[in-house]
């Protein structure tokens, strides 16, 4: 194809209109008459066996129509995020227990006819327990003879067997190496902090079918589980999403409510809404894995990396959630982005009595490439090279294998430094004059990373789509993808407009209802674009065939002289054109024709590439660290919204701030209970925390697995901006940190016990 | 929230007739941007919530350059920081009230519910405690005037009786040759609580400091002046060594505890860098 | 203990009848039908709920129901011009990428607003200043200052009157 019509483009995007008057509806907003509100009491102990609960006091109080409690519910064990074509899953969930596992663990519902009734009914239930003995930290629940947070699994607190990936000889690597590089890192407690708390309402109707109406990523996985669980089959259980107010991967898994919610609602024969608190959001939401990584690297003098060795310790929390899928992804990760012969890595999950870990954008590869990337750096400092170089020198590229064993496309990774160093003028900073008046240090770096578009081959993913082309030549998709807030059903409507040849507008999109658009895996692992956009690609395709064959009949010539543009159908090398419209109008008694086109795609995986670099200030009496600027470069492959694109960087460098340097999600290691569950003490980085960005995005390295090359880019930001940040600390006031966040106390202890050491 | 019933007097004297009625069971509303939360959160459970906002006179807010700044308890956080006045002559209260919250809770928030809600971190009472403020109180024994200083008895806690009112703050008028500097040390640049706030107020005559506030925020159960400090300065020419000294001898007399937000040991080395910084600056304005 | 308030509700005169422990927040999106206000924190710790109420911006979720009592209100829903016709910053939102979930939204485009009304011509700084207390987790701010910023110079080329 020559020049593009629609892709490239920022279009105005189809669900902004509804956001900015107000008139989007989100589940919260939704009214039914009859509504009662579901509220959950959590736990307050850490690990407990329940002995009693007496609701009777609850039950008693006006406006109260039911209580839940572990005995009212079905017993069935089953995963969190129970993805249906998963390899590995953690089967360690019930619905209620008789046992809960963290502080904050729901021990029983109530629904009643106001918020305030049903909150004030959760003060009046009165529970019994018998504590058990806790295990906070890896170290605690490691220890032989630790507390068993589940009878399940591997043994131990382990969620899974250890992961390992290995090529090469490491032994043989580190004794080739020059320098040998060794160091411990460590990645905190962030959560997803999405706007929008978490939010259900489940109907019943009189012939025994379910609605839900429910904020999340996954509606099938939760229409698949809900029937599971609730013994229904897949038509008597349907899940609506439209708007949804973010979810970062977190909501791909259930809660709990989804099932409480339902139930409740049957009991009660009324419509039942459960909406988190923000409390709850921390205590009954999902969190980044904490992770303790050991990384040890050989060099040779000219930078050559002689061996890779690591462990990786993820922490799960008190369900397995996500945690096989993070161990194995972050895992690998390890033996790519920077080229090595000799790899040996080995990752494992570890249970706690904590809040649960799961799903969240960087999955698992976050924690592995901060303690990468840093480390890198400081072999560029050993070394005596430029760390762009060294980067530049051992970026993975064209062949090279990819964590997901598959042969890397081109050359990302060193066109996004290459560019990014012409971007800031990387040489002239290098061997600037450093300002050493006052108290303020300036400093750059430079954080890489790849990050996978799909979730293959953890998950064997399968992308749907339909298309049809009405009478008068418009075009409706219907997809399963969610809509997250990216834009994907924008970006996914380009993609059909520009295939099929139709204009942007001419497109629209039905989404949310698992009972009208083809099944769905989810909106999750950057693959909206690269699964989703080449599925409806796929689809349209097969429509455009249908209408070239058309006209090509109607203009008496063979197919292949038909072509279609900008809702234009022209026969080539002639100035005959007509409408797409008037090719569909039924003629001369012959009926307009009903074309459709279905596609289903089984991709394997794509890598996206980002180069961040980075100016931070540092304050070297008060430890604060600002990062005054950010140029984000990009590779991925083909950008088809550039707003939306710049937009996922954005938002993906506001997180990735977030978590280096101020968000921490605090559980106080004697008791379990969470310390910080409010936006008062969870400190995201606000309007004035934020630095300016100057965002590249590149399209040297296509996938022919996306829709004309594209890949994903929802993760990828998150993932490069903080070993950047480490990095450009380290510039300005050569002090090495090795865990997420840096926090001022730290940095000016780190000045101070350097200054120590020097006197 | 759970519920109470709910009044808005028209006058002191029909306010305190009203908390008087419920027996002590009431809570005075003003910006609610403390007592709402507070209630969210089952922190506090009025049996009554009477709102002062009717009450005529309490919005008055006055500058004379002889008797000073008259702030009545409806003032809010918002006023003090677009008052060309208050930056003129309280930059300390008028840089606390800017770097307070949002807007939109500025716009609710009073400086006299601050006071009132005794929080260690509350941001007007350093700047005010620096200026030697008092307050007039009205109740059922009629009016009085206390000093600021000593009103706060601990975390959320003053001396005043539960039918009495803060109707007004009243803050001396600044001396020539007067600068004042608060700082707020925080990891976000808006929208957070101090981990430390240093409030400073200096008079400079001939040379010499004649008059000298300190306060420090966020240190201390209450704010927390320190005369130690102050006197490494007082009647003598502000050398660099002794605002330095000054600044450790604050250091030494604050009382930090450790929390989610710093630790008790960088609380205390946050106080000595900000008060050193507070001094430095409010010299510099005096240059 | 219930009462009932008058308002005015973007320009339309309502009668409501209100529990007195209930926030404006809850009121407006339970009895008084404009869900366009969010709920993300119920603290004021997020700007979701930001309205503007007699003129002055505030978190709905820090005002009782019953202080709104003769108030006038504006919410998101009393933003646009007309049925048909977006506000500048409505219209600058979309174009900009300003909205992605569209949680914090509402909130961002009533605190611009409110920012325009007081300053028509903001620095950016003064634009990041005066919304600093609502949070977007999705864009990371760059691309609202983008529309609120185009906002104004566009008001200001084709003159006050078209607000
Ligand atoms: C999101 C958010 C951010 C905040 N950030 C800050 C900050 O940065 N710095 C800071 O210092 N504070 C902050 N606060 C706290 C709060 O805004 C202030 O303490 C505020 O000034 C309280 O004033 P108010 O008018 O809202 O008080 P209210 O909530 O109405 O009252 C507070 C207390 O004082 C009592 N009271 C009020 N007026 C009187 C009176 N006239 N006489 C006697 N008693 C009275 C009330 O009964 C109540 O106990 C923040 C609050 C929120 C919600
Ligand atoms: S909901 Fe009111 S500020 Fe968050
Ligand atoms: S657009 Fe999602 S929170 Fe702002």
């Amino acid at each position: 194809m020559t020049a593009f019509s629609i892709i490239g483009k920022s279009v105005k995007r189809n669900d902004l209109i509804d956001k900015v008057t107000g008139s989007a509806k989100y589940v919260a907003d939704m009214q039914f008459p009859g509504l009662l509100y579901g509220k959950t009491l959590r736990s307050n102990v850490a690990h407990a066996r329940i002995l009693r609960i007496d609701a009777s006091r609850a039950l008693a109080l006006p406006g109260v129509k039911a209580v839940l409690t572990h005995s009212d519910v079905p017993r069935v064990l089953h995963a969190g995020s129970p993805h249906p074509r998963s390899a590995s899953l953690s089967c360690d969930q019930y619905i209620l227990d008789d046992k809960v596992r963290f502080w904050g663990e729901s021990v029983a519902v109530v629904a009643a006819t106001s918020e305030e009734i049903a909150e004030e009914a959760l003060g009046l239930i009165q529970v019994e327990y018998e504590l058990l003995p806790a295990v906070f930290t890896v170290e605690e629940a490691l220890r032989p003879g630790a507390p068993l947070v589940h009878d399940l699994g591997p043994g131990g607190n382990q969620v899974l067997d250890p992961v390992t990936c290995q090529r090469g000889d490491v032994e043989k690597g580190f004794q080739e190496a020059d320098l040998i590089l060794e160091g411990d890192y460590e990645g905190g407690r962030p959560v997803p902090a999405y706007m929008e708390p978490n939010v259900c309402t489940c109907q019943w109707d009189p012939t025994g079918g379910l609605t839900v109406w429910i904020s999340t990523q996954t509606s099938f996985m939760v229409r698949g589980i809900m029937a599971e669980v609730l013994g229904l089959p897949l038509n008597k259980v349907r899940v609506l999403v439209d708007h949804m107010g973010g979810g970062f991967g977190a909501k791909q898994d259930l809660f709990q409510t989804e099932f409480l919610c339902a139930l409740l609602a049957r009991k009660t024969g009324r419509p039942v809404r459960m909406e988190f608190t923000r409390e709850e959001t921390f205590l009954g939401g999902r969190t980044r894995h904490p992770a303790r990584i050991w990384l040890k690297q050989g060099f040779k003098k000219d930078g050559t990396i002689t061996a890779r060795q690591a462990r990786i310790v993820y922490t799960s929390g008190a369900y397995g959630s996500h945690g096989p899928g993070v161990t194995n992804v972050g895992t690998t990760a390890l033996a790519s982005l920077y080229r090595c012969e000799n790899i040996h890595v080995v990752g494992s999950c570890v249970y706690t009595n904590t809040p649960i870990a799961g799903a969240f954008r960087g999955f698992g590869v976050v924690q592995a490439y901060y303690a990468l990337d840093i480390q890198m750096d400081e072999a560029a400092v050993a070394l005596g090279m430029d760390p762009a170089e060294l980067k530049l020198r051992n970026a993975v590229r064209e062949g090279d294998v990819a964590p997901s064993g598959h042969p890397l496309i081109g050359h990302g990774l060193e066109d996004c430094i290459r560019r990014g160093k012409e971007e800031v003028g990387w040489e002239a900073l290098r061997s600037r004059e450093r300002d050493e008046h006052g108290p303020v240090r300036r400093g750059w770096g430079l954080g890489c990373e790849m990050h996978g578009s799909s979730a293959y081959p953890g998950i064997k993913e399968q992308g749907n789509a339909i298309v049809k082309m009405n009478e008068d030549g418009t075009v409706v998709l219907f997809t399963g993808t969610a809509g997250l807030g990216t834009g994907t059903h924008t970006v996914q409507a380009q993609i059909v407009a520009e295939e099929i040849g139709v204009t942007f507008e001419s497109v629209s999109v039905v989404h949310g209802d698992t009972d009208a658009v083809p099944w769905d895996i989810g909106a999750f692992a950057s693959h909206t674009t690269y699964m989703g956009g080449r599925v409806a690609q796929m689809a349209a395709a097969e429509v455009k065939a249908q209408l070239v064959a058309r006209a090509a009949l109607q203009q008496a010539v063979d197919p292949s002289q038909i072509e279609v543009r900008d809702g234009v159908v022209s026969v080539k090398g002639t100035d005959r054109s007509v409408s797409v419209r008037e090719v569909m109008m039924p003629k001369r008694g012959i009926p307009a024709p009903q074309f459709v086109g279905s596609a289903t795609y089984h991709p394997t995986k794509s890598y996206s590439f980002a180069a961040h670099f980075v100016e931070v200030a540092v304050d070297i009496e008060t430890g604060a660290v600002k990062v005054l600027q950010v140029v984000p470069v990009h590779e991925v492959g083909k950008v088809i919204h550039p707003v939306a694109a710049a937009g996922q960087i954005e938002g993906g460098i506001q997180q990735g701030i977030g978590h280096t340097l101020y968000e921490d999600f605090q559980i106080d290691l004697k008791t379990g209970r969470s310390l910080n569950p409010n936006f008062v003490d969870y400190k995201m980085p606000l309007f004035m925390d934020m630095p300016t960005i100057r965002t590249v995005l590149l399209e040297t390295a296509p996938d022919p697995g996306g829709p004309w090359g594209a890949k994903g880019i929802g993760e990828d930001p998150i993932v490069a901006i903080g070993p950047a940040i480490a990095n450009a600390i380290y510039d300005a006031i050569g002090v090495r940190f090795h865990h997420y966040p840096i926090k001022p106390e730290q940095v000016l202890a780190a000045l101070q016990e350097r200054e120590g050491g020097a006197q | 929230m759970k519920s109470f019933d709910y009044f808005e007097p028209h006058s002191l004297e029909e306010a305190v007739g009203l908390q008087q009625q419920g027996q002590g069971r009431g809570c005075w509303l003003a910006g609610g941007t403390d007592l709402l939360v507070q209630m969210k959160e089952h922190v506090r459970q009025p049996g009554l919530v009477i709102n002062l906002k009717k009450i005529r006179g309490l919005d008055d807010f006055h500058f004379d350059s002889v008797t000073g700044l008259r702030l009545g308890a409806l003032v809010t956080a918002r006023e003090v920081e677009t008052s060309p006045l208050a930056h003129q002559h309280y930059a300390g209260l008028a840089r606390a009230c800017t770097d307070f919250a949002s807007i939109q809770v500025r716009n609710r928030a009073t400086v006299v519910g601050n006071i009132c809600r005794a929080s260690p971190s509350a941001d007007t009472l350093p700047p005010l405690l620096a200026d030697d403020a008092s307050l007039c109180i009205h109740g059922p024994r009629g009016t009085r005037t206390v000093a600021l200083e000593g009103f706060c008895t601990a975390p959320g806690r003053t001396i005043l009786a539960p039918d009495e009112i803060v109707t007004h703050v009243l803050v001396p008028a600044p001396a020539p040759g007067t600068a004042k500097v608060y700082l707020k040390h925080g990891r976000r640049e808006q929208m957070e609580l101090a981990t430390v706030g240093v409030a400073v107020s200096l008079t400079m005559s001939r040379g010499r400091c004649s008059r000298l506030g300190i306060v420090l925020g966020a240190v201390a159960p209450t704010p927390l002046r320190v005369p130690t400090a102050e006197a490494l300065l007082l009647d003598e020419e502000p050398t660099r060594d002794r605002v330095h000294a000054a600044a450790a001898a604050a250091a030494q007399a604050c009382q930090p505890i450790s929390d989610v937000r710093a630790s008790a040991g960088y609380r205390r080395q946050m106080v000595e860098v900000l008060t050193r910084r507070a001094l430095v600056q409010a010299l510099e304005v005096l240059r | 203990m219930n009462q009932v308030i008058n308002l005015t509700l973007n320009g339309e005169p309502r009668t409501l009848m209100v529990a007195c422990h209930r926030t404006l927040l809850d009121t407006l999106r339970l009895e008084g039908g404009l869900t366009g206000t969010k709920k993300g924190c119920d603290v004021g710790e997020c700007g979701s709920c930001t309205i503007i109420m007699n003129g002055k911006l505030v978190n709905a979720c820090l005002v009782l129901a019953v202080e709104a009592n003769g108030a006038e209100i504006i919410t998101i829903e009393g933003i646009q011009r007309s049925a048909l016709e977006l506000h500048p910053l409505q219209e600058n939102f979309i174009k900009y990428g300003a909205a992605q979930c569209g949680f914090c939204t509402p909130g961002f485009i009533v605190a611009a607003k409110a920012l325009l009304d007081e300053n028509p011509r903001p620095t950016i700084d003064e634009i990041r200043f005066a919304m600093a207390g609502n949070i977007c987790r999705c864009t990371g701010y760059t691309k609202i200052v983008q529309a609120v910023d185009e906002t104004a110079r566009e008001m200001q080329e084709n003159g006050r009157e078209a607000l």
